[in-house]
């Protein structure tokens, strides 16, 4: 058995570290590419959403690596997401992949049946105490990957050469993929610190803009599905903040909220109340909640991000006009799909940058563009 | 007090159950005209661009209500009807998403409908509205036994093979006037010995049976075959239909579509199976590709129909027509012919 997984960002280092503890063979994925992309679209059904689509490339690449087993967690809806996992089996078997596809949830409720996917994956020789510790571990893996990305938002637009934070980040990624005990973890968190601490010694600009980029979870994690959307604000000069992190993700979808994770979420449907007071599945809630926090926290400007056809972003940014008016912050909805251009992405990022510019330095304000627009 | 219900999205399934319950509230519950031209129009300006048709044209009747002299919009947020499913995330949105709607000050009534949360809670939610419409509990409870009651007389109705505009007819009485015709599409002049086929057509009911969306599909349809739909289909049909899963669908109206369409491409009595679905229906992109798999498999004459605020009736008609010329060709024991174009 060879077991393979979804890419999803940093997810992939945590998944692999859970099973590499366990001594169970796996194939990573190659990394995320346009040809990636080009197998899952051709496969996958024309109008579902681009996470399946980058999914079923990654699968698709990963079995000429040898893999044989996915592992994806599930849902009970009502995000598409959930279903991916029975949908995905039924595409591969059709195109001939021979995958055993094992959804890591409790099928009808049943932790016994979960308990048995699990056991399954891990095998024979791993008791259950390993198995928690393993997964614990993968869990602060996690957090340390959501520390450095943290400080990697921070530290682009402070670093003055361009790529340095770019360089900084793949080699801390590096220090975290190789960490095999939480010392390592550690220390890998601690030399990025150290160096953005060297790094912007020598800067003297004013403070960055804050922008909080909210919205669906995997184009939020993902930089290949979303055109570096994060790096490229940095680029700008914009400091990014976001709504989720990996691990908050998997302390609520995987430890059933018994762990928070490096930015809990628990705290955003209470935000979000007045705007949206139930779920609508997915994190369309959180992706509310998460713009009414950044809006009082006093960020410049809020990103929504979402893969065309996302059912609760869709929700979600049906309500964001009234936060938008409410707080009088400018809010962006960014929409990709598998054919978003990069270009394109930048020339919309770059102009949103540039009202939020003109907004701080008074030059102009919201209301001289309406009313330019007006006369 | 006159209250409106707008004639989109779960208007199609669930109207005899809040007709049934206003009805026991001893309240008027009138749904808004038949979707046209002007509704559409109306609904594009004012819904999300990104959203569904469905959701499009639910705005539309939200604005076309303010001429009705109703005192009230009534939109529930319909969870869940049933355990273990929801509906569709966007229905979960409402009444939120479509604010921008809402004609100006028009009160909205509202409340969350869901049976996940167990029968006792559904009560007292349906209690607590109707005390803030000033009306007692026990007429709520009351309300409620009637609401189910006309629920499951629609729904027996439709499964004894009666058309959408005679079932709901009963409880809508605009369908049952001369609109329940064009709805019911018999035409006198119509030869029934013509159709020769039995064509399902599966997909939503807000697709299926609103005839402006549809561009009058079941009326064309009608005059070839003998139409079937998902709702003729008795639970116990849908739940054989679903066998092959290896998980179950958790969206209720994806697990009716999925399971009838299944049922159906294995009843040799229906010839061919129509998939209508609209631009942007999430759950229909996952359950349009795993009922197209079962089609294909099966060797059952399969078209998918993709509307839109955009779609032309002339495209719509060719392609119609191709697949009903396959589907007849196959009928007379041309079984070598391709199923799927």
């Amino acid at each position: 058995m060879k077991v393979t997984f979804p890419h999803m960002g940093n997810a992939w280092i945590v998944i692999q570290a859970l099973f590499e503890t366990l001594n169970v063979d796996v194939a990573v994925p190659p990394p995320t590419s346009k040809g990636t992309l080009n197998l899952g679209t051709k496969l996958a059904p024309e109008s579902s959403c681009l996470p399946l689509k980058i999914n079923l490339g990654n699968y698709i690449e990963a079995a000429a690596k040898g893999a044989d087993t996915i592992a994806i967690t599930g849902g009970i809806g009502p995000c598409r997401f959930g279903y991916y996992g029975e949908v995905e089996r039924q595409i591969l078997r059709d195109a001939g992949y021979s995958y055993e596809v094992v959804i890591l949830e409790p099928p009808d409720g049943s932790l016994w049946g979960l308990a048995k996917r699990i056991r399954y994956l891990a095998g024979r020789h791993n008791s259950w105490t390993k198995i928690l510790k393993a997964m614990r571990f993968a869990y602060r893996k996690s957090v340390a990957l959501d520390e450095v990305e943290d400080m990697i938002h921070a530290a682009r637009p402070r670093l003055l050469e361009p790529l340095a934070a770019e360089k900084l980040y793949s080699k801390a990624k590096q220090h975290l993929i190789e960490a095999s005990e939480d010392k390592g973890l550690e220390e890998a968190v601690f030399r990025v610190q150290q160096s953005i601490k060297e790094g912007q010694a020598a800067f003297r600009g004013e403070k960055p803009l804050r922008v909080g980029v909210v919205g669906e979870i995997y184009t939020i994690l993902d930089p290949f599905s979303s055109l570096d959307v994060e790096q490229q604000l940095g680029n700008l000069g914009v400091e990014v903040n976001r709504s989720i992190y990996l691990s908050s993700w998997v302390g609520q979808h995987v430890f059933q909220g018994l762990a928070q994770g490096y930015r809990p979420l628990r705290d955003y449907p209470r935000l979000a109340k007045p705007y949206l007071p139930h779920f609508v599945g997915g994190h369309g809630q959180e992706t509310v909640g998460a713009a009414v926090q950044f809006a009082r926290e006093g960020a410049d400007g809020i990103i929504q991000l979402l893969p065309l056809g996302c059912m609760p972003e869709i929700v979600a940014s049906s309500v964001l006009p009234r936060i938008q008016a409410d707080y009088r912050i400018p809010i962006m909805t960014l929409t990709v799909d598998e054919h978003s251009g990069r270009a394109g992405v930048q020339t919309r990022l770059e102009a949103f940058v540039d009202l939020l510019e003109r907004r701080r330095n008074r030059t102009l304000t919201r209301e001289d563009v309406l009313n330019v627009a007006r006369e | 007090m006159k209250v409106g219900y707008p004639r989109a999205v779960h208007y199609y399934d669930y109207f005899p159950f809040w007709a049934g319950f206003f009805q026991g509230l001893d309240l008027e519950l009138i749904a808004s005209p038949l979707t046209n031209r002007k509704i559409l129009e109306q609904g594009l300006k004012k819904a999300s661009d990104e959203t569904c048709l469905p959701i499009k044209l639910l705005a539309g009747h939200i604005q076309a209500l303010s001429g009705m002299g109703v005192d009230a919009l009534f939109l529930p947020r319909m969870v869940s009807v049933e355990e273990k499913t929801y509906l569709c995330p966007k229905l979960l949105g409402l009444p939120e998403s479509v604010f921008a709607a809402v004609p100006e000050g028009m009160r909205i009534l509202t409340l969350d409908f869901n049976v996940r949360l167990g029968k006792r809670r559904v009560i007292r939610t349906l209690e607590e509205f109707a005390e803030g419409l000033g009306k007692t509990r026990a007429e709520a409870r009351q309300g409620f036994l009637l609401a189910q009651n006309w629920q499951e007389r629609y729904e027996s109705r439709r499964h004894e093979g009666r058309s959408f505009g005679e079932s709901m007819g009963e409880f809508d009485p605009r369908l049952a006037g001369e609109a329940g015709r064009t709805i019911r599409f018999d035409n006198p002049d119509r030869d029934e010995s013509a159709a020769v086929l039995t064509v399902a057509l599966v997909g939503h009911p807000y697709l299926t049976q609103d005839n402006y969306a549809n561009l009058n599909l079941v009326a064309k349809l009608g005059e070839r075959a003998h139409v079937r739909f998902i709702e003729e289909m008795e639970p116990q049909g849908i739940e054989q239909g679903l066998q092959g899963l290896h998980k179950s669908v958790f969206w209720s109206h994806a697990r009716k579509i999925m399971g009838a369409g299944a049922a159906y491409i294995g009843d040799e009595a229906v010839d061919g199976v129509i998939y209508l679905s609209c631009f942007g229906c999430g759950t229909d992109s996952m359950t349009q590709d795993m009922v197209a798999r079962i089609a294909r498999q099966q060797h059952k004459p399969y078209m998918v129909l993709t509307l839109d605020e955009h779609s032309g009736e002339a495209g719509l008609v060719t392609r119609l027509e191709a697949f009903l010329d396959m589907t007849e060709r196959r009928v007379q024991r041309e079984s070598n012919f391709s199923a799927h174009g």
